[in-house]
Formats: C-alpha cells, structure tokens, sequence
C-alpha cells in the first residue's frame, strides 16, 4: 500500500485547555483539491495550521508524504486572510515576492526570472514596483499568492483567502486560482466559510462541526464533488450535481446549528 | 507675497520677547552680573565664533553625545531586539534592567571620572550609559509589537534566525526606533552638556561656566541661546531623516 500525500491521523489540537479540534482523520491525495468547511470555531483554520506546522498537534499526527510534519517547510506555502498583514509594508510587490526566494537563498541574479514569471501568473506584471497600500484588496491578496508561488510549493494551505474580497474579485480570483493549480499541478487544502466556493473549487468538501462532544471526531461529512473540469461561473453554478451538493451542504450546516 | 508672510509668521513671538527682554535688560537690569541684553550676547557670541572657541567647544561637544549615543544606541537596540524576541531573556534580565535603570546618568560621572579621567571618553561613556536605557526599553517594546502575522510568514518562508532580524524585525521597527533615536538625540545633548558643567572641563557646559564665573552674563547667555540653536538643528535633522526613510519605505507617500 502506497503512502499517502497528506494523512490526518486522529489529530486533535487543545489550545489554553481547550480541545479546538477533536481526532480527525482523512487523507488527502497529490494533486486534490480540499476544501474545509464549518461553522466559526469548528477548527477549520486551526487544522490548516497543524498541516503546515505551524501548530503543534496535542494528539495524532500530520504526516506528509510519510513523514510527521513538526515545523514549517519550504515545499508548503500559506496564504493568510490578512493580507494586508501577510505582506511586508516596506517592500514593493517585487521585493514581497522576492523574500520567498531569499529565505531559499537563491542568487540575487536568480530571482528576478522567477519574480517576473510568477507575477506574470498572478497577473500583476505591471504593479511590480508598488508598494502593498497602493494596491486594492484584491491584487494584494494576488501578491501574497505570488509569493507563496515563488517558493515552488508541492501543498499549498490557504486560510480564507477570498474572505475579506467583494463578490467579483472574488469570482475572479477563484478562477484564477482554479487555472494555476491545474497548471502547477499543486495540491491544495482551502478553508472557507462560502460552501458555494468549496464545491465550485474543490475536488472534495470536508465539513468540520464545533464542539461535537467528548470521544467524537470533528470531521462532520465529506463529500465529493464529481463536476467536471475546467468550471465556470455560470454553468457549473447551474449543474445539476452543484445544485444538489448545495442543497446537501447547506442543509447539513443549518442542522449543525440547531 | 502671503505665503512669504506666513512664513514669517513663527518667527513674530519669538522676536517681541527678545525686543521685550533686550528693553528690560537695558532700562532696569542695566550693570546687571545676571542678564545682559540679547544684542550684547550676540557680540559675545561674534567674538567667540571669531577666536574659534566657538567651533572648538561646540564640536567636543557633538562628538561626545554622538560617539556616547553611537554606542549606547547600538547596544540598546540591540539587546532591545534580543530581549523583544525572546520572552524568557526578558523575564531574566527584567530585574537587572529595572534596578539600573533609575540610575541618574549624573551620579556616574564620578565613577567615570575615576575610570577615565578628564576628556572625551569620560564624557561619552556617561552619555552611553543614559541614552542606552531609553533605546533598550523603546527598541524592546518596538520589537513586542512587531506584527505577528510577520512573524509567522516567516516561519512559513523558511527565514533563517538571521534573515528573520535583518528582514523582517529591523524594518518593522524602523517608525518607532526613529522616535528612540529622537529622544536619545535629546537625551545624549543634554547629558553631555550637564557632564561638562558639573566635572568636565571641556566643551559648551564647561565654556558656558566659565562665562558665568568670571561675570560674563553676555557671553554666558550667548553660549545658552547656541545651546539652544544647535539642539533644534539637530532635532530637526533627525525628523528630517525618519520622513526620508519613511517615504523610502513606503510608509509615507
């Protein structure tokens, strides 16, 4: 039996005494794309965090390809929400993006190839030399994506990234989004609080529940999502599959409320 | 033509009372050992910038509290940075720093004058001490309040210790260091000038007692409004500088 990409092995995470996430388990392949949903404070993010290692697991384990993740690595990227606050105020788009190559410390003649290319990926050629608060919410967010582009991740995590975006940036990013993957052949793991996002984007839809009591798991429901690719905003909003996990979905969400 | 006026217009309070002072000064304080009028401290002042006493005294001065700040600053900023990362350096160290602290820089200047005698390094070592505490107590606070989510990229970037420093921490703390370094700027000038008054025979303090011991109200005064001048150049050189480095950065437009 071969080893899978990404194992969530009956992790649970307690923070200030606190179980935020209860033994969860689930696999995720090379090349999927999962999306986390649930309602506020089911650990949706706190998960994200202990599969880049950037939160200690209080039980079981995240293994990556096998191996137990403990700290972060370069060949996981992360896309913060904030990406007002993700990005280093003082460095132009240019020099955000160069800081992942830096941390891999590549040459200086090295960088400026693979900073035009991945900025020429996440279409922000022409802001190169701006700096973050000349940029709307939107681009900024695409800048912190560059960069996370840059460190030439095998996973890439992302925490609401559309969170905080109007609703046609939105649309717009996730297409983008949705076409880079497919060309990079990255696998994703992507937290959002828009069910209609999560099927739209993902491979597979993974439901967290809050609190769901002693000797219980967080992980509520999982669900694939069998719509073909590459997607569209109209139509495959207009599937009939899309509309059927949409109804599941949200029927489940507005039960685990009760 | 109303833009030239309004900029004259800081210069108008200051002007009536020198005019107010110079009056005074002549009508009732006239013979005074005490007060002299402005307009026989400015010929005090001529005369001293002339026999070059001026420009001796006044770089022994700038040299101390710079040299003095050079040092106290670099070794506050960077154990404020050590003690902002680390949590547990701070707790240790918190003791020491918070006994030391209170120390009047003043109350040093015999120690240093046993260890140093007379001059330029007796002097800078005080200066060194004093601007010290309140660029390691400012540096450290900058540091505690450096963005988390930084902090956090990189660690997802794989930034080594170092990169992390010079990266990220040293620039995040840029805006509020410039505002350590003003004060210090304040502090250093006026320790210096207090050492020179109180112990070191060099320098503007020391050039301004003389003034005062041997009855000179005119040259005395001269010496303080140049006191006074060369502190706000400074201070004006130093906002200068943080805007500059605030635009280069992006912070400002």
């Amino acid at each position: 039996m071969s080893v899978p990409f990404l194992s969530f092995d009956r992790v649970a995470i307690h923070l200030g005494g606190r179980e935020i996430l209860s033994p969860t388990s689930f696999d995720v392949a090379r090349g999927e794309f999962v999306c986390i949903v649930g309602p506020s404070g089911c650990g949706k993010t706190t998960l994200l965090r202990a599969a880049s290692g950037l939160v200690a697991a209080s039980g079981g384990a995240v293994r990556r390809n096998g191996v137990v993740v403990s700290q972060p690595s370069r060949e996981v990227a992360f896309v913060f929400q904030d990406y007002g606050r993700a990005l280093l105020p003082w460095r132009t788009v240019e020099g955000n993006v160069s800081l992942a190559l830096e941390a891999a410390a590549l040459s200086a003649d090295q960088r400026p190839p693979r900073i035009a290319d991945v900025l020429a990926k996440v279409g922000l050629t022409k802001h190169a030399h701006k700096f973050p608060v000349q940029l709307s919410g939107g681009m900024q967010q695409r800048a912190q994506i560059a960069r996370c582009l840059a460190q030439k991740p095998e996973l890439l995590m992302m925490d609401e990234p559309f969170g905080a975006l109007d609703a046609l940036t939105r649309q717009g990013l996730q297409d983008e989004l949705a076409r880079l993957v497919r060309d990079d052949g990255l696998t994703v793991l992507f937290v959002t609080h828009d069910l209609e996002e999560a099927i739209y984007l993902g491979d597979r839809v993974i439901a967290l529940q809050a609190n769901p009591g002693p000797g219980r798991t967080s992980l509520a429901k999982m669900i694939d999502v069998k719509i073909p690719r590459p997607r569209d905003q109209l139509s495959t909003k207009e599937h009939p599959a899309f509309l059927t996990l949409r109804r599941e979905l949200f029927a489940f969400i507005e039960q685990g409320h009760d | 033509m109303t833009s030239f006026l309004a900029r004259l217009r800081p210069f108008c309070f200051p002007l009536a009372a020198l005019l107010l002072f110079e009056f005074y000064a002549r009508r009732a304080a006239a013979g005074s050992d005490a007060i002299a009028p402005p307009s026989a401290a400015l010929l005090a002042f001529g005369r001293a910038a002339l026999d070059g006493s001026l420009l001796q005294a006044t770089w022994f001065t700038l040299a101390s509290a710079a040299l003095g700040l050079a040092i106290g600053g670099v070794l506050g900023v960077l154990l404020g940075i050590a003690l902002g990362l680390s949590k547990r350096a701070a707790r240790w160290s918190n003791l020491a720093v918070e006994v030391l602290r209170p120390v009047p820089s003043v109350a040093l200047i015999p120690l240093a004058m046993l260890v140093f005698g007379f001059g330029l390094r007796m002097e800078f070592s005080v200066v060194a001490f004093a601007s010290f505490w309140p660029m390691l107590v400012l540096t450290q606070a900058a540091v505690a309040q450096v963005e988390p989510r930084l902090l956090e990229v990189s660690h997802v970037l794989g930034l080594s210790a170092t990169q992390r420093c010079f990266k990220i921490v040293l620039p995040a703390i840029v805006p509020r260091l410039f505002v350590a370094l003003r004060l210090g700027v304040a502090v250093a000038l006026v320790v210096a000038v207090t050492v020179e008054i109180a112990a070191n025979p060099n320098g503007m303090g020391y050039a301004m007692m003389i003034a005062q011991q041997s009855l000179d109200p005119a040259l005395m005064l001269a010496w303080l409004g140049w006191i006074g001048v060369v502190g706000y150049v400074i201070n004006a050189a130093a906002l200068a500088l943080q805007r500059r480095v605030a635009r280069r950065m992006g912070t400002l437009p």
